[in-house]
């Protein structure tokens, strides 16, 4: 078992590295060249000596290895991902403050998602075929259409400008435990991200059930007399579970990416509408290091996901770490 | 030619066993046939390309029979914002002042073309890397997949706006940044393929006859994952046009004087407290039919390439 999660931790580190070089290296292919963001630093009338001296200090002339090289150790060493060209503030400090928000949203969402997906696409599974597995999927695979954004819109309309008065966006302060003092403003964001994981969640599940379900040892369970209920909990689910376990780990990424839309449509002050002002006014590290560290979260969660698969599944623990 | 009677020398033909059908061209039909066959049978596909089709037909003949100035703000105004639905105006006015029944028409241009070439960006794209890093295998596999993880791991969304910050907005660039962030999951699913080929009979006898690699990945590995490529291809697509919307919608999409429908639906969701329903409503039911119907073809697309499925 260590020896698998050594492997997998190594491979992880590998990975990140290659992803270091790809976000170093995009803004060397900046439309205006590498000098470019001085103008947003210093104004856009800024004299070329400026510029310049703008470059000098931030390391710019450096050939690129060497530049590389810095951006790690100011990464890893100094956990400095520069100052933001727009806020006064590190980028780090942009982050720290504005991370929780976005995880409480993903969590609470995610939380739901799996009390609610799971028994559904289980109940789907072992109702197959009748009139409810057929509106409940029908239901996912319309919901799994619609954007992120427009299912926002969807929801403001009903629940925020129809009856069910809620507000529209929760509370502007940054506080994380904002949640629980002022809960009612978080109920429509956190409704609309648990709906579109409950569409693409459930329809794993019941397909994960589905599978299982046609296996021998599923025919053996019910051949040696085992009662229906005793069959799905006992021999299928457990052995449906390990997908899912992956689908959890992969579908973080898409749970951030889903938060930034939803963030952008109920005016909810975090991560992602960081990261969509910081894009569109230019301020490039901001933009990099939020993207590094989702990258970072990314894969923390892919390992876990893997290292979770090796707890339950003895064979690819033993497969993967090679021998 | 249609009876086995023309091909079999009737001292050998066999009484056929009841109920046999021995007529061969229903037997042996082209591959290609029984799959269409297999596709055409699925009312909700046949249905769904339909409506494509007719969207298709409604965005781009739509404007040559129904006139509207959808470029020209200054002309466009009127001074009718936000305007009912009237006889005039099929669909009322935007907050703009142009027609919304044209503006759909214009944006769905943008919104279909724009997510069909950036599609066909990604699945050319994640073809080719696909096929030479399952066919080559060994080192090259391995370097190749463990970048393709490094560009899995950033979600898509941020890398997106990371390229949107980084090079200055325009269609051309969001189409090819669509098509290049677009095909990393492409290039997994065809390396399966060219995995899976590779090891078949005929390409080792291929390898055998002294056929050079880039003959085989073009000739067999090609070819025979074409399934594959054209039911992922069809799922690209869709999340092309999804992206970019979302895009609009964020406010780094197309920028100004063209627009798409997630920028419409962004444009009418700010006004979306004052009730002005035609604004929302009628793209928003578009977009999702269209990317409910492209799924829906890309899953009877997989379902018609299934052999499994083939006797149905």
């Amino acid at each position: 078992m260590l020896n698998y999660v050594l492997r997998r931790l190594v491979q992880s580190f590998v990975v990140l590295l290659i992803v270091m070089l790809i976000i170093f290296t995009l803004p060397y292919f900046e439309t205006n060249g590498i000098l470019a963001p001085a103008y947003i630093v210093l104004g856009t009338h800024a004299t070329p000596k400026a510029v310049h001296l703008w470059g000098v200090q931030n390391g710019m002339y450096h050939p690129y290895f060497v530049r590389f090289w810095n951006y790690l150790d100011q990464v890893f060493i100094h956990f400095n991902l520069g100052h933001s060209y727009k806020q006064n503030l590190s980028v780090w400090g942009i982050i720290s403050l504005y991370v929780p928000r976005t995880i409480w949203l993903a969590l609470t969402s995610l939380v739901l998602t799996v009390l609610i997906a799971l028994p559904l696409g289980i109940f789907q599974a072992s109702k197959r075929n009748t009139a409810f597995d057929y509106v409940a999927t029908s239901t996912a695979f319309v919901l799994y259409g619609i954007p992120a954004f427009l299912l926002g819109i969807l929801v403001l309309q009903f629940f925020s400008f129809g009856w069910p008065h809620l507000p529209a966006s929760p509370p502007g302060a940054v506080a994380p435990w904002a949640m629980f003092t002022d809960p009612l403003g978080f109920i429509l964001p956190v409704l609309t991200l648990t709906l579109l994981s409950i569409a693409f969640l459930s329809r794993f599940m019941r397909s994960a059930v589905l599978e299982v379900l046609v296996q021998d040892y599923v025919r053996t369970a019910k051949a040696k007399g085992c009662g229906r209920s005793r069959v799905l909990f006992r021999h299928a689910l457990r052995n449906a579970l390990g997908p899912i376990v992956i689908i959890l780990g992969l579908y973080f990424p898409g749970l951030l990416g889903g938060a930034v839309v939803i963030e952008s449509v109920f005016n909810y002050s975090g991560l992602g509408i960081q990261t969509i002002n910081a894009a569109s006014t230019l301020d490039i590290p901001t933009v990099l290091g939020i993207t590094l560290l989702v990258a970072i979260l990314t894969l923390l969660g892919n390992f876990l996901a893997d290292v979770m698969l090796g707890v339950v599944n003895p064979r690819i623990r033993i497969e993967r770490s090679g021998q | 030619m249609s009876g086995l009677e023309d091909l079999v020398p009737p001292h050998l033909m066999m009484d056929a066993p009841e109920g046999l059908d021995t007529n061969l061209s229903d037997v042996v039909v082209p591959m290609w046939r029984q799959r269409l066959r297999i596709f055409a049978h699925n009312k909700l596909a046949i249905a769904s390309v339909i409506f494509i089709v007719a969207l298709v037909l409604f965005c781009f003949v739509g404007p040559l029979l129904y006139h509207t100035n959808q470029t020209d703000q200054a002309t466009a105004l009127n001074n009718v914002f936000n305007a009912p639905p009237s006889a005039k105006h099929l669909l009322g006015t935007d907050s703009s002042g142009f027609d919304e029944l044209g503006r759909i028409m214009f944006g769905g241009e943008y919104s279909l073309s724009l997510g069909m070439l950036a599609g066909i960006i990604t699945i050319v794209v994640g073809t080719i890397y696909g096929m030479i890093s399952g066919f080559l295998g060994g080192v090259v596999d391995t370097v190749m997949m463990r970048i393709l993880d490094a560009l899995l791991s950033i979600p898509l969304l941020f890398l997106l706006i990371t390229l949107i910050a980084v090079f200055t907005r325009s269609t051309l660039f969001l189409i090819i940044i669509i098509g290049v962030t677009g095909w990393f999951g492409n290039a997994r699913i065809i390396r399966g393929d060219a995995l899976l080929i590779k090891k078949l009979e005929y390409s080792q006898a291929a390898t055998a006859m002294g056929a050079s690699k880039w003959h085989i990945i073009i000739r067999h590995v090609f070819p025979n994952s074409m399934s594959n490529i054209v039911t992922v291809a069809t799922f690209s697509v869709a999340d092309a046009i999804l992206f970019l919307s979302t895009l609009g919608f964020l406010g780094l999409g197309i920028p100004a004087p063209q627009t798409d429908w997630g920028t419409m639906l962004q444009e009418g969701s700010v006004q979306q407290s004052n009730g002005f329903w035609w604004e929302i409503y009628p793209t928003a039911l578009l977009f999702v039919l269209l990317i409910v119907a492209i799924t829906y073809v890309g899953e009877a697309l997989r379902d018609a390439f299934e052999v499994r499925l083939l006797e149905r």
